[in-house]
């Protein structure tokens, strides 16, 4: 978080908002202090119920999805790493996104990373019955545990995973509520090496090659 | 003529819910929004409440036009308004998972505690076809409600991350 501060202090003066949204079930008690350390002058918000998650149909955090002054989707939703904290880990550099991003916060509509309408409704065309009722799914197994019931709420999880295998929310965040290995016969390692490993499990973002940063010559 | 009765009799004990399931009472989240009824019979798996509980619980309302909200509404067919509303027991029901299924909403139930909870409706889901972003409101840590439309005329950039 500190560091999309950074960023906003860089952009901010380019007709240029960010706005963060935290997908914890338990809101403020679990994201709270990383807001309050990150002092943001930008919006950060709490968003208890993942509605931003369910709206966008987005799979995993960080998720980043751009939008234009007339409110239009401008690039759909792709991980989003604000630094290399974790690029051991995923393998990914956080530059040639940013990079990007600072590209459009100029540019606007003419920045190149501004995708075609035509592969914009490729990439956000969702509407298969199985993920619609596993979002359903999530939403009552969340109800639920916030009403005391954990045990309850875990066969709702459990199928929200199920009919969208694609979701990472649904599993994080069921985990981070309870004892994954005890509750789901699983953990969040153990699900990363059955995707292929760490190294793919986020897609890469899908940024025009011609335009990528130049590889240094060594 | 007998084959006709015979179904006919079937159509009417399929959408009687009074004699297939007793009145109890049931927790209902719709946007979101929890709410508690207290007069609900779950028939087959479908889910009546009454009017006054679907206005309490979704909003909506029964109207001549069809099942509204706002400037929202969805007609119902003549035929097939047997299957959305009943008038049993002294007051007027009405099926909320028939509704959820003719506005494409997904359902999901909790039978042991006897909630419903209904997701987006076809009719919320349209933004990202038609590639705008879909709205939201939502609070920042002092609880002050910020919504996307209010960004209107500037650059977003809309992070998604967790504590977990």
């Amino acid at each position: 978080m500190p560091g999309w501060q950074a960023i906003y202090q860089q952009l901010k003066d380019k007709n240029f908002e960010i706005i963060s949204v935290a997908q914890d079930t338990n809101g403020v008690k679990d994201a709270g202090k990383w807001i309050t350390d990150a002092h943001p002058t930008y919006t950060a918000l709490i968003d208890e119920k993942h509605l931003v998650s369910k709206l966008y149909n987005m799979v995993n955090v960080p998720t980043g999805v751009w939008i234009d002054e007339k409110g239009r989707i401008v690039r759909p939703n792709e991980v989003a790493f604000v630094d290399d904290r974790f690029k051991n880990y995923t393998g990914m550099d956080s530059a040639p996104y940013l990079g990007a991003l600072k590209d459009w916060a100029e540019k606007g509509d003419k920045s190149v990373y501004v995708m075609s309408e035509a592969k914009l409704r490729d990439k956000l065309a969702v509407n298969d019955p199985d993920i619609l009722l596993a979002a359903a799914e999530f939403g009552l197994g969340e109800q639920l545990y916030k009403s005391g019931h954990l045990q309850e709420a875990i066969p709702h999880f459990k199928e929200a995973q199920r009919l969208n295998p694609k979701s990472w929310n649904y599993k994080r965040q069921a985990y981070a509520l309870s004892d994954a290995k005890r509750d789901y016969g699983t953990t969040f390692v153990d699900e990363v090496q059955k995707s292929g490993g760490s190294k793919v499990y986020y897609a890469r973002p899908d940024l025009p090659a011609e335009v990528s940063p130049p590889e240094k010559k060594q | 003529m007998l084959l006709r009765l015979i179904v006919g009799l079937l159509f009417v004990a399929m959408f009687s819910f009074a004699a297939a399931a007793k009145e109890t009472t049931a927790t209902i989240i719709y946007d979101d929004v929890t709410t508690e009824v207290n007069r609900a019979a779950d028939a087959g798996g479908q889910l009546w409440i009454t009017t006054a509980d679907l206005k309490r619980a979704t909003r909506f309302e029964v109207k001549p036009q069809g099942v509204c909200r706002d400037e929202l509404c969805f007609p119902l067919t003549k035929g097939r308004k047997e299957e959305f509303l009943r008038h049993e027991s002294g007051a007027s029901w009405f099926n909320l998972t028939a509704f959820a299924q003719l506005v494409q909403q997904p359902v999901a139930h909790d039978e042991a505690l006897a909630t419903w909870y209904f997701g987006l409706r076809a009719d919320q889901r349209q933004g990202l076809a038609s590639l705008r972003a879909p709205d939201f409101t939502l609070p920042d840590m002092a609880g002050t409600m910020h919504s996307l439309s209010d960004f209107r005329g500037k650059k977003v950039f809309l992070v998604t991350w967790a504590s977990w």
